[in-house]
């Protein structure tokens, strides 16, 4: 009994918090943090700290691991972050990240363009891309 | 093989980027109507809610969905190495559903964080004022009337914008400079003057600076400008003069640490003596869910009737689906002028969706 109520806990604990990585192509050698991460996804970060402009990847806001993202490391609802985005796109004062539909797009858009940043959950990441945090 | 991918991924956003046009829109339907109010028998106005001064947004006992519902569709062109065009045309309830070019301008990337902006624009005096008409963007049924009071809200001119990050705070400013000429100001022709009013403001140059980190936001501003009005054809005299200067300041500053947050503004337009206005708001994200209270105020300096209202309001917003928001809201407006009514006291209910698409 026990052992089966531990097994749905750790069944349930990893559906809720299943693990996402923040991922560039390999050749970038910028240093990143929580907090670089979030601005960058906010549009407060345009360029890496070798000195490229910034093409932040997002995700389907469907997607569990975009919930994770956005609330893990942007602080933020799908709708707050729509409302956000809202008053810049017509304010002209910015553009939203590129969202593109799963884990496997991500990965493939990340190892073909040296100035991207991406996310994806822990086991779809593939040797093509670098690992730089991992939540 | 990599390169060949990398070069076709090249050849591919080369190839659309010059052709690539955005659409996006938003728009607010919103009912509501005066439960009880004063009006102002003095001129003849009718127990009123004022929602949105600019646009002369007016509910009365009967209920109505024309004061506030609009449609906006934003239309941008890329046209590739940093330059984009943007036209965004709004069509308002209050005006028919007439639809207008509200903002057009052309913007051109200088870098990252650099960029220079030319044409018709929002002039930004307070916080909401830029996305004043996207309900979806804020919480409440409307941006605070007793703030947003002021007959100009838009500039032809140029804008330069900075947008980046000093250390771990974001920055975002901007330094403009323009002039606005309406041959027909709504609030002033329509509402306050009752004949066709010329508003004029040039040598318009202001500047605004805004700063974040994590769950602090602060904004400042400044602008000013000189003032010349046309009633019926006539100028207007202002201590014998036919213009006068004005110089506004603006200080916002919000909190929020995720479901709990605090919104103020504080400002003073400076013309022919201090018109101050304030706002303080509150509210509580339950999921979904968000009910808030604010307070708005407008106090005129000076001795005896001098314009001065304000307005209680309690309301609550529901994400109920990705791209809509519905929302209701209860106001309690005190007029307390004589000579210088706007609408009377009033209370009224409003109940609208706001979409972005």
């Amino acid at each position: 009994m026990k052992k089966l109520m531990l097994c749905v806990l750790f069944l349930f604990s990893n559906v809720a918090f299943a693990d996402f990585a923040i991922i560039v192509h390999p050749s970038n050698e910028s240093s990143f943090d929580e907090s670089v991460i979030s601005r960058i996804y906010t549009g407060k970060e345009k360029s890496f700290s070798n000195g490229n402009t910034i093409i932040p990847i997002s995700q389907d806001s469907k997607n569990p691991t975009t919930e994770q993202f956005n609330s893990k490391l942007l602080n933020k609802s799908a709708s707050q972050l729509r409302a956000y985005w809202s008053k810049l796109i017509f304010t002209g004062k910015g553009t939203p990240p590129k969202e593109l539909e799963n884990d496997s797009e991500v990965i493939k858009m990340v190892a073909a363009n040296p100035n991207t940043i991406g996310f994806v959950s822990a086991s779809a990441v593939s040797d093509d891309v670098k690992v730089v945090l991992n939540f | 093989m990599k390169l060949q991918k990398l070069m076709l991924l090249g050849v591919f956003i080369s190839g659309t980027s010059y052709a690539e046009i955005n659409i996006s829109g938003f728009a607010s339907i919103n009912a509501g109507k005066v439960l009880s109010g004063s009006g102002v028998p003095q001129y003849g106005v009718e127990p009123t809610f004022l929602a949105d001064y600019p646009n002369v947004s007016g509910y009365t006992e009967d209920l109505s969905f024309s004061p506030e519902s609009l449609i906006g569709i934003q239309v941008s062109g890329d046209l590739g190495e940093g330059l984009s065009v943007t036209g965004q045309i709004v069509a308002r309830g209050v005006n028919d559903f007439d639809a207008n070019f509200e903002w057009a301008y052309i913007s051109y990337e200088i870098n990252d964080n650099w960029t220079v902006q030319a044409g018709k624009k929002r002039l930004p005096l307070f916080y909401y004022s830029d996305f004043f008409d996207v309900g979806y963007a804020y919480v409440w049924m409307r941006a605070p009337a007793d703030n947003y009071t002021w007959q100009v809200f838009n500039y032809e001119g140029i804008n330069l914008l900075y947008s980046g990050s000093i250390g771990e705070w974001g920055v975002s400013a901007n330094v403009y400079a323009g002039k606005e000429d309406d041959d027909d100001n709504k609030l002033l022709s329509d509402f306050f003057f009752q004949e066709p009013t010329r508003e004029i403001w040039e040598d318009m140059l202001g500047g605004v600076l805004s700063l974040s980190h994590d769950w602090l936001e602060l904004r400042v501003t400044h602008m000013q400008y000189t003032n010349k009005r046309f009633r019926s054809g006539e100028p207007v005299l202002w201590d014998g003069k036919d213009s006068r200067d004005g110089k506004f300041y603006g200080l916002a500053a919000n909190f929020d640490f995720g479901d709990f947050f605090v919104l103020s503004e504080l400002n003073r337009l400076d013309l022919d003596g201090n018109l101050d206005t304030y706002m303080i708001s509150a509210g509580y994200r339950f999921d979904a869910i968000t009910p808030y209270v604010m307070f708005s105020d407008f106090e005129q300096e000076g001795e005896g009737d001098t314009e001065s209202h304000n307005t209680f309001a309690v309301g609550v917003r529901w994400d109920f689906h990705p791209s809509a928001a519905l929302k209701m809201q209860f106001d309690r407006v005190k007029d307390d002028s004589f000579e210088l009514a706007v609408a009377g006291d009033s209370k009224a209910i409003t109940l609208g969706v706001d979409v972005v698409f």
